[in-house]
């Protein structure tokens, strides 16, 4: 961005930027969906934050700041065409400790070596599917397959709609494995299914509900899942 | 929303589920109709919370399986 561009920038503008603009960052993408007026008290809290944080070394009113702000956000654009009045509900066939779990999330995780390749990509970058994110909306999505045993670290994560950097640092804090291991290894539940899922949720919904569900269902199934612990990001 | 679809298709084909999500979806989630949902305080991206914080992942984890075998029908949401 050259000088002469910031000076014609307006507060709007700003917003915006982060919004896949010439600032894009997908924890502050929220930005876009906020009035003036909000955004403009969100980044007065969130500055006052950063000096309480460095004050206090704590960072916990920070975080609830960034937090407060998505959800301000996300409510400013809740039109999403998928509300339901009821939906199915499907009870534990048997008590927890006899049950065959499973885990799957919309991270985009997976294990080095099998990248599903998206959009025809090979080794697509973090910032490629950023600026292709339009493109993967128009998707079916992939699901793909991670063996609760791998090796931490050849786990991989790539998705153009969220801040990937906490994931890359721990692939737990949205692909919870060894958290389930854990409660597995405690005897909450009977066993895990040999792998944990994975996929990019941002993707065309029409190809989820009318492709990929069905066959995910099935292939969810066969494995012998009898309860699914999901993981939105 | 991706991941609310998926929960409907597998409790309309008989497999329970238990979403753990951060409060930015709430809103979302609940106009889905899904049967169980776990809000979590956290940013988003990190709904399990901070890299490396092993007991809060495990908190979250163990309410949502509490969540999981708890819940008397549709539209079960909790915030931790």
């Amino acid at each position: 961005m050259t000088k002469e561009d910031t000076e014609k920038e307006s507060f709007e503008d700003l917003r915006k930027s982060f919004f896949y603009g010439s600032r894009s960052n997908l924890s502050f993408k929220f930005l876009a969906d906020l009035t003036d007026e909000a955004a403009g008290l969100f980044l007065q809290d969130l500055f006052k934050q950063v000096v309480t944080a460095i004050d206090t070394q704590d960072v916990s009113d920070l975080k609830s700041c960034l937090a407060a702000g998505q959800i301000q956000g996300y409510e400013a654009h809740l039109k999403s065409g998928f509300d339901y009045d009821e939906g199915p509900f499907t009870p534990l066939p048997a008590p927890l400790s006899e049950l065959k779990l499973t885990l799957l999330t919309s991270s985009g995780h997976f294990l080095e070596g099998e990248d599903p390749n998206p959009l025809g990509v090979k080794n697509m970058t973090q910032k490629e599917a950023e600026a292709r994110i339009f493109d993967f909306l128009k998707e079916e999505p992939v699901l793909t397959g991670i063996p609760f045993d791998c090796d931490p670290g050849k786990l991989r994560v790539r998705h153009g709609g969220y801040d990937v950097s906490g994931a890359i640092k721990d692939p737990n804090v949205s692909l919870p494995i060894a958290a389930m291991k854990a409660l597995k290894v405690s005897g909450r539940f009977r066993s895990l299914t040999k792998k944990a899922y994975s996929f990019v949720g941002a993707c065309s919904q029409k190809h989820l509900l009318k492709n990929a569900l069905p066959k995910w269902i099935d292939r969810i199934k066969r494995a012998g899942t009898q309860a699914v612990i999901l993981v939105p990001v | 929303m991706s991941v609310g679809h998926i929960a409907r298709g597998f409790e309309a084909e008989g497999l329970p589920t238990v979403v753990i999500a951060v409060k930015a979806f709430e809103t979302k989630l609940k106009n889905m109709g899904l049967p169980r949902v776990l809000l979590t305080p956290e940013v988003m991206g990190r709904p399990m919370g901070d890299p490396l914080d092993k007991a809060t992942h495990k908190k979250y984890f163990e309410a949502a399986v509490i969540l999981l075998e708890s819940a008397i029908g549709n539209g079960t949401i909790e915030n931790i």
